[in-house]
């Protein structure tokens, strides 16, 4: 089938982000979070809005409306409301936004956190908000002072006047009586005084001492552990169980059938956990336990066999450009589901009383933590506070929250609070997966080096059916089941037979020129729940396109800089980009024996290119230095990005080099980290960060290193070897 | 009842002999700075002090730290920061946060045996300790710098 339909695509493409991941933009009456701000006034202290305030001692605390999982944004964001505001970020109290609707990030429409897009979407409202609120400041300094506000001015959380300087928090009183003035115009880039400017984390002391609070530390009188043994096939529903070995361990309070399986509670963590080994379970056989990894592969073959595929994006024409072409080539790429293994484990803790509830978690949206208790409990959402903790690792795995149905499910059922925590095993073997892929490429290019025709097709899964059935009874917790099962059910539907799911086939074309493309998607769904994985569909596509991009450039004996830059002349950003790398690579030293490949891809907005120096030892692909070179408009905190794009080159290889999660017989296969390998520091490459910053507002960070490292390998790997390794991970003949 | 001596003061644990350390002082001694990553010695989130030496406590039975001193990362310091927790803080090093107390007590057991620990000392001493963020390049920088501190130290006292 390859029906287009204009008019339903544009529809759906309204949810896709600049350049990554779709988002669900779920913006119907009854899922706002009004009323009363969740701040907790101190002695006398101003609150203008729902981002700060101001006590008379001047101190400055800032709501982070973005959940803080290793990426910097508490910082970031600080840092933008701290420049307009006149205030160090460094001198603020930063502290995790509770649940209202001012908190909502401005392009999902809901309070959440992902798709890189945090200081983006902030970057605008967080600086009025400052610009406004220091210009109330001032107003109230005037009245106070009895002079006119164009005689003061403001020097880091101080008003100035002549030689007197008063602290910010000498005017709050005042400033609280007077209106707020809007649309105060902002500085001009070229005055910033913080943003630009390198500083320590707000966060790096706590997480050096071990203060730091994640969801896991939360730590409540009486509460009792639980763990949930869980179906090996995904999906799979209890027949029986035999319970009266469970029963008789020690510690052991109860045991709970919870939707996703069995929950034993316990009086402490190792005991549940014990217990939960002698559980004896049937589980249903459902068609997922009939699949194993290879027969992955097997069926993405066949549907492109059969043609079966929906059109996403087509532009020029491909006969044409296969015409025009002097080289063609044909190649399939594959890439393996995933697991994301945040090191901290999902968990969460939840205490229920008579008439109310208090949730402690670490998750990516804390309106949807607060929507699954309020649907499973029945309690007025007034009545139920979140505490969202610092998330120790996110990656897209705390964006969706079956452990807080799991967690409510247990506590309604006994009456103590009670702490839910998943062990490694049940996180790499029970979670959601990066959706594997097979993307088959053909392309054309020119004497001249332009890739004329470039025709692919991609098999797999689709992360949005499974986002949709996990977000919707939580962004919509007065919604009837039967109703959100309807919805889910419809994207399935429609992402498989009618258009095409824009995170399945995001990266495939939109870093090049390509004037003459076509981008076909089958879906191929084995029932492995999907989902975001850091960098989403670019984490497998860049590694097909750039991948490819280097084959095409060894066919044509061009070089492979060369090519990329002839084929980016529409896209300046990333021209630019490539431009420094390939300055950088002019005056690199390669030691004998070493190699280098690159890799360039555009994701979230930013323009990312990676130089990876590669040797072979012992058989083994060893990844000495990677140079990485990234345009992102404008740096918040130039040595945060830096180590995004550090970390992501880490996250990346891991994936590059041992990432795999296997079926068999719709079982993962893989357990803990003996068998799901994860780069350790003595595999870990210097990374040098070249930073363009071109000018502009600031694009996405968190994820855009992770797409480029993969091929930059595999190209570096041909060039020591001579062998084109197309499957992730990448292993040696 | 087993008796050892945490951070430098004496304690009792009254619960099963067979619980993992990390768990103890958790949840009976509500020490929460040390982390459970892989409850397989796999990951180092977990990593304290035991006479010194930098184990595994997800996988040390409590009734094996009978008698003996065991340091978690609350207790690394005393008063003020351990120079590493300093340097951590001024190389910016973590992410997410989570295995760093790991990491620190893996790095302050390295230099405490080896003050003058090289790049390739970091290496294996450290390669028990996973970093999902991927702050190895600034985990490694910061203990250098401490190293070399050290080292500055020494070659000053020898060459007066």
């Amino acid at each position: 089938m390859s029906i287009r339909n204009v008019s339903r695509r544009r529809f759906l493409k309204l949810g896709a982000t600049a350049g990554g991941g779709l988002i669900i933009g779920v913006n119907l009456p009854g899922c706002s979070f009004s009323g009363a701000l969740p701040i907790e006034q101190e002695s006398d202290g101003f609150i203008p809005h729902a981002f700060l305030q101001i006590t008379p001692d001047n101190q400055v605390i800032f709501y982070c409306p973005s959940d803080e999982m290793g990426q910097g944004v508490r910082t970031g964001l600080a840092t933008i409301i701290g420049e307009e505001l006149d205030f160090h970020p460094r001198d603020m109290v930063v502290k995790a936004a509770g649940l209202h609707e001012d908190y909502a990030n401005p392009e999902f429409g809901v309070q959440a956190t992902g798709g890189s897009n945090a200081v983006r979407v902030f970057w605008g409202p967080l600086r009025q908000a400052g610009a406004d609120t220091r210009a109330l400041l001032l107003n109230a300094a005037a009245q106070d002072l009895g002079v006119s506000a164009s005689e003061l001015t403001t020097d880091n959380g101080y008003i100035i006047v002549g030689d007197d300087r008063f602290p910010y928090g000498d005017f709050v009183t005042t400033a609280a009586q007077l209106a707020m003035p809007t649309e105060t115009p902002l500085k001009s880039n070229a005055s910033f005084k913080y943003i630009g400017n390198e500083f320590s984390r707000v966060d790096a002391l706590a997480k050096s001492t071990g203060a730091a609070e994640f969801g896991i530390d939360a730590d409540i009188p009486g509460m009792v552990y639980a763990v949930v043994v869980r179906a090996p096939v995904a999906g799979a529903r209890v027949l029986s169980v035999d319970k009266t070995a469970a029963e008789a361990m020690p510690g052991v309070v109860a045991i709970v059938p919870v939707s996703s399986g069995i929950a034993v509670v316990a009086n402490a963590y190792w005991r549940a956990k014990n217990a939960a080994q002698v559980l004896e379970i049937s589980w249903e056989d459902i068609p997922l336990g009939q699949v194993s990894s290879a027969q992955v592969r097997t069926d993405f073959e066949a549907a492109l066999a059969e043609g079966d595929t929906v059109e996403a994006s087509t532009q020029g024409e491909l006969v044409a450009g296969f015409d025009a072409a002097s080289s063609t080539l044909e190649a399939d790429y594959f890439a393996p589901f995933l697991a994301h293994t945040p090191l901290e484990p999902v968990n969460a803790t939840l205490h229920i009383t008579d008439n109310s509830a208090e949730l402690w978690t670490g998750v990516q949206s804390i309106q949807g933590a607060q929507g699954l208790v309020e649907r499973l409990t029945g309690l007025p959402r007034s009545n139920i506070r979140v505490n969202n903790l610092y998330l120790g690792g996110g990656f897209g795995r705390r964006g969706t929250l079956t452990h807080i149905v799991e967690v409510t499910e247990i506590a309604m059922a006994i009456d103590k609070p009670v702490q839910l925590l998943w062990s490694r095993e049940d996180d790499i073997r029970n979670g959601l997966y990066r959706p594997a892929s097979l993307m088959r490429i053909k392309a054309g290019v020119t004497t001249d080096g332009i890739v004329s025709a470039w025709d692919v097709q991609r098999a797999g899964g689709n992360i949005t059916a499974d986002t949709l059935t996990n977000m919707l009874p939580a962004l919509l917790p007065s919604l009837p089941s039967s109703l959100l099962n309807g919805l889910s059910g419809f994207a399935e539907y429609l992402f498989s037979q009618w258009t095409v799911d824009p995170s399945s086939v995001e990266g495939l074309h939109e870093t090049y020129d390509f004037e003459n493309h076509r981008i076909a998607h089958a879906t191929v769904d084995h029932g492995l729940p999907l989902t975001f994985w850091r960098s989403v569909g670019h984490s497998y596509t860049a590694f097909a396109v750039e991948s490819m991009m280097d084959e095409l450039a060894d066919r044509a004996g061009i070089d492979p800089m060369s090519l990329r830059l002839a084929n980016t002349e529409n896209k300046p950003r990333m021209h630019g980009v490539l431009q420094t790398a390939q300055a950088a690579m002019k005056s690199m030293t390669v030691p004998d024996g070493h190699h280098l490949g690159i890799a360039a891809h555009s994701s979230f907005a930013t323009d990312v290119a990676e130089i990876a120096e590669v040797s072979i030892e012992n058989g083994e692909i060893r990844v000495h230095k990677v140079t990485c070179v990234a345009d992102v408009g404008t740096a918040i905190n130039p040595d945060i990005v830096r180590a995004q794009l550090e970390g992501a080159v880490m996250f990346g290889l891991t994936a590059t080099l041992y990432g795999r999660i296997d079926l068999d017989q719709g079982e993962v296969k893989q357990s803990n980290f003996h068998d799901y390998q994860i780069l350790r520091m003595d595999r870990a490459p210097a990374v040098d960060v070249i930073l363009v910053n071109s000018g502009g507002d600031p694009t996405g960070i968190g994820e855009p290193g992770v797409p480029p490292i993969a091929p930059a390998v595999a190209n570096a790997v041909f060039k020591a070897t001579g062998q084109r390794l197309r499957e992730l991970p990448l292993k040696l003949a | 009842m087993i008796e050892f001596e945490l951070n430098g003061q004496p304690v009792v644990f009254n619960g099963a002999s067979d619980t993992p350390l990390l768990w103890a002082i958790r949840d009976h001694f509500k020490l929460k700075g040390s982390k459970f990553g892989c409850g397989a010695g796999l990951c180092g989130a977990c990593t304290m002090h035991v006479d010194s030496t930098a184990m595994r406590t997800c996988i040390l039975p409590v009734a094996a730290v009978a008698g003996k001193r065991i340091t978690t990362i609350e207790g690394l310091s005393g008063d003020g920061l351990h120079p590493l927790q300093a340097a951590w803080v001024e190389h910016n090093v973590p992410q997410c946060g989570y295995c760093q107390s790991g990491q620190i007590m893996s790095a302050a057991a390295l230099l405490s045996s080896n003050p003058r620990a090289t790049t390739d000392d970091i290496d294996q001493a450290l390669a028990g300790n996973i970093c999902r963020c991927g702050c190895y390049p600034r985990i490694k920088e910061a203990i250098l710098s401490v190293a070399e501190l050290s080292y500055d130290a020494t070659t000053e006292e020898t060459s007066a």
